[in-house]
């Protein structure tokens, strides 16, 4: 059912259809994918959810990274095991934590990686040093990768993605690090990109997804259980988000007791909440246009506001 | 497929612990060799020398008898170089004045330093000896054996991070492009193999050429049963020459570094750390050499055809002569060939069909 109605809101054009059925990954007891049915044609899907959703997990075995336990992932049909080196050969991925080189220069780590997605000679040296560019690294590039800062490492990993212009793109949380010039000229780089391609990228900051992605999937306890378009998907809380002004005194009072998305503090010694509820939350509480922070919290406000302490714990899933 | 083993040998020849256990291990080896040299001696007719004097004077002693072994010769080594009575009584025997007169005395002499009565054909049965200067090359052999079992050592170092080192977090990278489950597997197992032949080719290079520098060439084409007294006891028991010595030691520390690498990679392969990888792969190399065995066993005989004692060679030199004059150790070859082939095909396949966690 969930499939379908995916299926549905996907673009009509498929000439890359990325699919998941009824995909399962357990570990022990805990289930981190969950009998997920998906379709993926070209466009940049932003997955949303908190830690231990699954979102780690639903990535890596789109890599081909980890065996499912149950269900399958087909490319235009193919199953991804089969398919092998020609699946990997279209495949691009950011891992949300990845290990490299110390000693290796960056450049060096580029051409590895070059080789190793099957790019040679001139062509590799002229896209890594292409793509350090892009990534504002060519001045870094004869550096250690030692020497280099946490953003520097992951432009370099967001480099290493892009390498074999990779017609399946796989960023897990590709901004952490950044900073906001650097997390702009990402999401300006990934949409250049995404044309005739799928791009699926997770994160924990919202604004990036409501930036690029031209879809939204929100996972939780290891299935989607919401998505659509940025515009379409908050339409689900239309009129469940409110703003009201509190004395300053009384905002932690509040904070505590409701689902507050934004508070900002007025210099009349008023403190305006955001809130997301079903009800009015107070007598002079309006209306306002949900966004997605909005919805993240409606969907995640257990993990929020650390009410569920199943949830601690499984941040590397 | 070449770019991909180049990148592997950087990695590998890059790691500063690599780098330092080698050059620790050269240095020892280097220190083995030189401490030999330093300390040989030699008194011949009033005149005494150490070092390289020793040599020079070793060696004319030996240009004097060299040549097959007779009867003859060994009654005008006895008259010429054998002491008739040792200092305070001592057994003519393990008397030492020069490397020439220790190997005549060690089988000619009685305690007193008369001839014992034995010919040739009684100590050597129907072999023929060619004798001459052979101490500098046993004694080189002798320290090229230490250096070889330390080398194993700078081959697991080397080795136990080519797949573990790769799960804290590259394998993401690695497993997910194109050729990381193909190409890259066999890469890294075949630059793993290639990085421990080429030290150990750096290794026996060091060794050999030290030693013909110290010793030169003299003493090559005789054999290793004609030697002083110290240097062949509980030594290989056969008539080969200090060529074909030294030639199986090579033959042999390459197979052995061969096997050795096949073992750190299938537990590089297994092992989530290079630290759990090496201390693996040390236990399992050096266990046949600290099992309670007794060398007379058939036990043993299987467990001395392993990498260990590939490299510490005179153990399994010492077993026994094949068929047409072929030393047993020779058979440790297919053994390393095995290994090989299973730590090439195994240390692959566990990395590329891991799951990245």
């Amino acid at each position: 059912m969930e499939r379908k109605t995916l299926e549905q809101k996907t673009l009509e054009e498929k000439t890359l259809e990325l699919k998941t059925l009824e995909l399962t990954k357990q570990y022990g007891r805990k289930k981190a994918v969950d009998c997920m049915s998906i379709t993926l044609t070209e466009g940049v899907y932003g997955l949303l959810g908190a830690n231990g959703a699954g979102k780690t997990t639903l990535m890596r075995l789109l890599c081909a990274l980890q065996r499912p336990t149950g269900g399958r992932i087909l490319l235009d049909g193919q199953s991804i095991g089969k398919l092998g080196e020609e699946y990997r050969d279209l495949l691009g991925y950011l891992p949300q934590r990845f290990g490299y080189y110390p000693d290796f220069r960056a450049i060096d780590f580029l051409l590895y990686m070059a080789a190793l997605k099957g790019l040679e000679g001139k062509a590799a040296e002229r896209k890594s040093w292409e793509l350090l560019e892009e990534v504002g690294l060519s001045c870094e590039a004869k550096h250690r990768i030692k020497s280099f800062s946490g953003g520097m490492k992951q432009r370099l990993g967001i480099a290493q993605a892009m390498l074999n212009d990779p017609r399946i793109l796989i960023l897990d949380e590709p901004t952490t690090g950044l900073d906001p010039k650097e997390r702009v000229r990402f999401r300006n780089l990934i949409s250049a990109f995404s044309k005739g391609r799928i791009v699926i990228l997770s994160t924990h900051i919202v604004s990036d997804v409501e930036f690029i992605a031209e879809k939204i999937l929100v996972m939780k306890s290891g299935r989607i259980i919401h998505w659509g378009r940025p515009g379409e998907i908050t339409s689900e809380i239309q009129g469940q988000v409110w703003e009201c002004a509190v004395s300053t005194e009384q905002a932690d009072r509040y904070v505590a007791g409701l689902n507050v998305s934004n508070l900002r503090n007025e210099r009349d010694g008023h403190t305006v909440l955001r809130v997301v509820a079903a009800e009015k939350p107070m007598e002079d509480a309006r209306i306002v246009e949900p966004n997605l922070e909005d919805l993240y919290l409606y969907y995640f406000q257990e993990q929020a506001a650390g009410k569920d302490d199943k949830w601690k714990g499984e941040d590397k899933r | 497929m070449r770019k991909l083993i180049g990148f592997e040998l950087h990695k590998l020849f890059a790691r500063r612990l690599t780098q330092a256990a080698f050059l620790a291990v050269a240095l020892v080896s280097a220190l083995f060799t030189f401490y030999t040299y330093q300390n040989k001696y030699a008194s011949y007719k009033g005149r005494q020398a150490s070092g390289g004097e020793a040599v020079a004077l070793d060696k004319e002693i030996a240009a004097k008898y060299e040549g097959v072994l007779t009867d003859e010769k060994v009654r005008q080594m006895m008259d010429e170089l054998a002491p008739k009575s040792g200092p305070q009584g001592l057994n003519a025997i393990y008397l030492y004045q020069n490397a020439m007169q220790s190997a005549v005395s060690a089988r000619f002499s009685d305690m007193y330093g008369n001839w014992n009565g034995l010919r040739v054909e009684d100590v050597f049965g129907e072999e023929e000896i060619r004798i001459g200067y052979v101490d500098g090359w046993i004694g080189a052999s002798r320290d090229m054996e230490k250096s070889f079992v330390f080398l194993s050592f700078v081959i697991l170092i080397m080795l136990a991070p080519v797949y573990s080192g790769e799960y804290g977090g590259v394998d993401n990278l690695i497993l997910a492009s194109r050729y990381g489950r193909t190409k890259c597997a066999s890469a890294k197992a075949l630059a793993g193999i290639l990085a421990a032949v080429l030290v150990t080719a750096v290794m026996a290079a060091l060794n050999v050429g030290a030693a013909f520098l110290l010793y030169g060439s003299q003493g090559l084409d005789c054999s290793i049963l004609f030697a002083q007294l110290t240097l062949t006891e509980g030594y290989i028991p056969f008539n080969i020459t200090c060529g074909a010595l030294v030639g199986y030691q090579v033959l042999l520390s390459f197979a052995g570094a061969v096997g050795t690498a096949a073992v750190a990679l299938v537990l590089s392969a297994v092992c989530r750390n290079p630290m759990a990888a090496m201390v693996a792969s040390a236990a399992v190399c050096l266990a046949p050499a600290l099992l309670p065995v007794p060398e007379t066993g058939p036990l043993f005989r299987l467990l001395v055809l392993l990498p260990i004692y590939q490299m510490q060679f005179s153990s399994l030199m010492s077993v026994e002569l094949l068929k047409a004059g072929v030393p047993y150790g020779m058979l440790a070859l297919p053994v390393s060939a095995g290994l090989l082939a299973v730590g090439y095909g195994a240390s692959g396949n566990i990395f590329a069909r891991h799951e990245v966690m």
